[in-house]
C-alpha cells in the first residue's frame, strides 16, 4: 500500500475540484496530482534507492504537500525538519536519525538546485540505521509522549489506518472546506492527508491576524476550523459578526482548552468548540463532536480507539491507556518496535485522565514533565542538555510555569559556576542551539537543586491541570 | 518610557529572536510578510510581558497594530499610558 493511492483516488473522483488554496492560488486535485508526478519525475533523476530517507525542511504550503507526495511515490521516507530548527537541530536530527537526503526550501550553504525554489543536499551518515520496517513511510522526530525515545516511525499502511479511524471521529467529505493554519511539520498525516483522501478544500492561511483569518474563512464559506485554543482566544477577541455562519466544526488541538476561551468563541460566533485527542504515537484518538457545549472540557468519546484508565484513585482519575488502528510502528532511537512499547497490547500516553459514566474522556494533566507552550511541546531534559553544555552552567532545571494566556511557559533554574551569572551569555548560546520557543522565558539563578535522596535525579514537579 | 526606546528594543527583539538573520528589518517591515506567525507572536507577547510588565489583550491584536515595529511599538505605549 502507497498513500499516494489516497491522492489518486481523489483526483479520479473530483478532479475539477480545489483541493488547496494558498492566497490567490487555487490548485485542483488534477493540478495537484500533476505537479506531484512532475516532481516524482525530478526525484527520480536523483537516483535515490527506495526508502532513502529524505528530510524535509519546507515551510507551509503547496510545495510542502506536494513534495510529501511526491516523495512517497519514488518511495522515500519523509521526514519533516521544523522550520524554526536551528542548523545544530538540523544537523542532531539528521544524524540520530540517519538522513540521506535533505531537501529544504533555503540554500544551506552547500547545496545542489533542485526545483524553483528547492535546495538538496546529500548526507553520508556516520552510522548506520536499525533497518526500518517494509514500506516505512513517515518518521516524525519528536521525544515520544512517554518517554527520551526520539523519532515515531509509520508505515504507509499505519497511516492509512490512523486517517480511516481519524474520518470516524471528523466525518470529513467533499462537501467541506478546512481552514489550515497550523505548521505542516508537526500536523499532517491525520489531517492533510484525511483532507485530501475525501476530497475536501483545504484553504492554507496563518492566523496571527484574526480579521484577516475571518474575512478569508467568510469568503470560502470554511466549515471546519483546525487551530489552537491561543488562536481560538484571538479570534474570539475579535467579536462576532464575522461571518463564521458556515462552519460546522471548530477543533481545538495541541492543549487544553480553557473554559474562559471556549465560552468567548461560542459567545462571539455561535459555534462550539470541540477538543480532540491527538497523540503523536496514535493519531487522532478522539473528537468531542458529540457533547461539546455541556461537557466542553472533554475531549470525546473516542470512536475507532478504546480507552482504559489504570491506577485510577479515589476520584477515577489516573494513567490513560489506548489500543486501536494506526499505532507507531516503532521508536527510531533508541530503536524499540511496537510490540515492546505496550503494556499488554495497550499504549499508555503519559496523560493522567478520568472517563465519565457515558465514556466520555476528561484529561487531567501529565505524568510527565512536558511542557505546553501554547500548544507546542517542549521537553525539559533537552533545553537542559544545551544549559548544561554552557560552560558557566554546572546544572541546570527547567519547567512550566501556569500562564494565564498561554497554559505553560519554559522557565529555567540555573546553578551558575564561580565565576557567576552570565544570562546574556547563555541566552546567545541558547539562540545557537534551540529552536527559538524552545529558550526559557526566565533564568533563574538558583544555588542548588532539589534531588531525589537515593539517586539523586532533579526533582521535577508534575504540572496537574 | 519613550515610543522609540521601545521601538528599538522591539526590534531588537524581532531581529535577534523572531526572524532569520537573511530578512532585513525596519521600523516598517510588514511582520506576517515576512514570516511572523502564531509562535512568534507568543514570543513577542511573552517578551512585551516579561520586559513592560502587562500583557496586551488578545483583542488589542489586529492588522494596524501588529502591521510593523513601529506600530506594535505605538500599541505597547498606549497600553502603558492606559494602565
Amino acid at each position: 500500500m502507497n498513500l499516494c493511492e489516497l491522492l489518486d483516488g481523489a483526483v479520479h473522483r473530483w478532479p475539477g475540484k480545489p483541493a488547496l488554496i494558498e492566497g490567490a492560488h487555487v490548485l485542483t486535485y488534477e493540478g495537484l496530482g500533476k505537479l506531484v508526478a512532475e516532481l516524482a519525475v525530478k526525484l527520480r533523476t536523483l537516483g535515490l534507492p527506495r526508502q532513502t530517507l529524505v528530510g524535509l525542511r519546507y515551510p507551509n504550503g503547496i510545495n510542502y504537500v506536494a513534495l510529501t507526495f511526491a516523495l512517497w511515490q519514488i518511495d522515500a521516507v519523509v521526514v519533516p525538519i521544523p522550520a524554526e530548527c536551528t542548523q545544530d537541530e538540523v544537523a542532531s536530527l539528521a544524524e540520530t536519525l540517519h538522513l540521506d537526503v535533505i531537501l529544504a526550501q533555503k540554500d544551506p550553504g552547500d547545496a545542489e538546485p533542485f526545483f524553483d525554489d528547492g535546495f538538496l543536499t546529500r548526507r553520508q551518515p556516520e552510522s548506520t540505521a536499525a533497518p526500518l520496517p517494509p514500506q516505512t513511510a513517515f518518521i516524525r522526530f519528536t521525544s515520544g509522549t512517554t518517554s527520551t525515545r526520539k523519532g515515531v516511525v509509520l508505515t504507509h499502511a499505519s497511516v492509512r489506518d490512523r486517517v480511516r479511524a481519524a474520518n470516524t471521529a471528523f466525518q470529513i467529505g467533499p462537501q467541506d472546506t478546512v481552514m489550515w493554519c497550523l505548521p505542516m511539520s508537526h500536523h499532517f498525516l491525520i489531517t492533510i492527508i484525511l483532507y485530501l483522501s475525501e476530497g475536501t478544500t483545504t484553504v492554507l492561511t496563518k492566523l496571527v491576524v484574526p480579521k484577516a483569518y475571518l474575512e478569508e474563512a467568510a469568503r470560502h464559506r470554511a466549515t471546519v476550523l483546525y487551530a489552537t485554543p491561543f488562536q481560538y482566544s484571538l479570534l474570539a477577541a475579535a467579536g462576532p459578526g464575522q461571518g463564521l455562519d458556515s462552519v460546522r466544526l471548530a477543533v481545538s488541538t495541541t492543549c487544553g482548552l480553557s473554559e474562559e476561551v471556549a465560552k468567548a468563541f461560542n459567545r462571539a460566533f455561535g459555534v462550539p468548540l470541540t477538543q480532540a485527542l491527538g497523540v503523536i504515537e496514535l493519531g487522532l484518538v478522539s473528537l468531542n463532536s458529540e457533547d461539546p457545549l455541556g461537557r466542553w472540557n472533554s475531549v470525546g468519546r473516542p470512536h475507532a480507539h478504546e480507552v482504559r484508565i489504570v491506577n485510577p484513585d479515589e476520584t477515577g482519575g489516573g494513567d490513560v491507556e489506548i489500543r486501536g488502528p494506526g499505532l507507531l510502528d516503532a521508536y527510531a532511537a533508541p530503536w524499540l518496535p511496537r510490540e515492546k512499547l505496550l503494556h499488554d497490547g495497550w499504549f499508555r500516553t503519559g496523560d493522567m485522565g478520568r472517563l465519565d459514566a457515558d465514556g466520555f474522556l476528561f484529561l487531567l494533566g501529565r505524568s510527565t514533565a512536558v511542557i505546553n507552550l501554547a500548544g507546542r511541546k517542549v521537553f525539559p531534559e533537552e533545553i537542559e542538555e544545551v544549559l548544561n553544555r554552557h560552560p558557566s552552567v554546572l546544572e541546570s532545571r527547567v519547567f512550566g510555569r501556569a500562564h494565564p494566556h498561554l497554559g505553560e511557559v519554559v522557565e529555567a533554574e540555573v546553578v551558575w559556576d564561580s565565576d557567576g551569572p552570565d544570562p546574556e551569555g547563555l541566552r546567545a548560546w541558547c539562540r545557537q542551539h534551540l529552536a527559538a520557543y524552545k529558550i526559557p522565558t526566565g533564568l533563574h539563578a538558583v544555588e542548588a537543586l532539589p534531588k531525589t535522596p537515593v539517586t539523586g535525579k532533579i526533582l521535577r514537579a508534575v504540572a496537574v491541570a | 518610557m519613550y515610543t522609540r526606546t521601545i521601538e528599538s528594543e522591539l526590534l531588537e527583539f524581532l531581529a535577534r529572536e523572531v526572524f532569520a538573520p537573511d530578512v532585513p528589518l525596519t521600523p516598517e517591515t510588514n511582520l506576517v510578510a515576512s514570516g511572523f506567525d502564531s509562535m512568534s507572536l507568543v514570543r513577542v507577547l511573552l517578551f512585551i510581558e516579561g520586559r513592560y510588565g502587562f500583557w496586551i489583550p488578545e483583542s488589542e491584536i489586529t492588522t494596524k497594530s501588529l502591521q510593523d515595529a513601529r506600530s506594535l511599538a505605538a500599541l505597547v505605549t498606549r497600553m502603558q499610558h492606559d494602565s
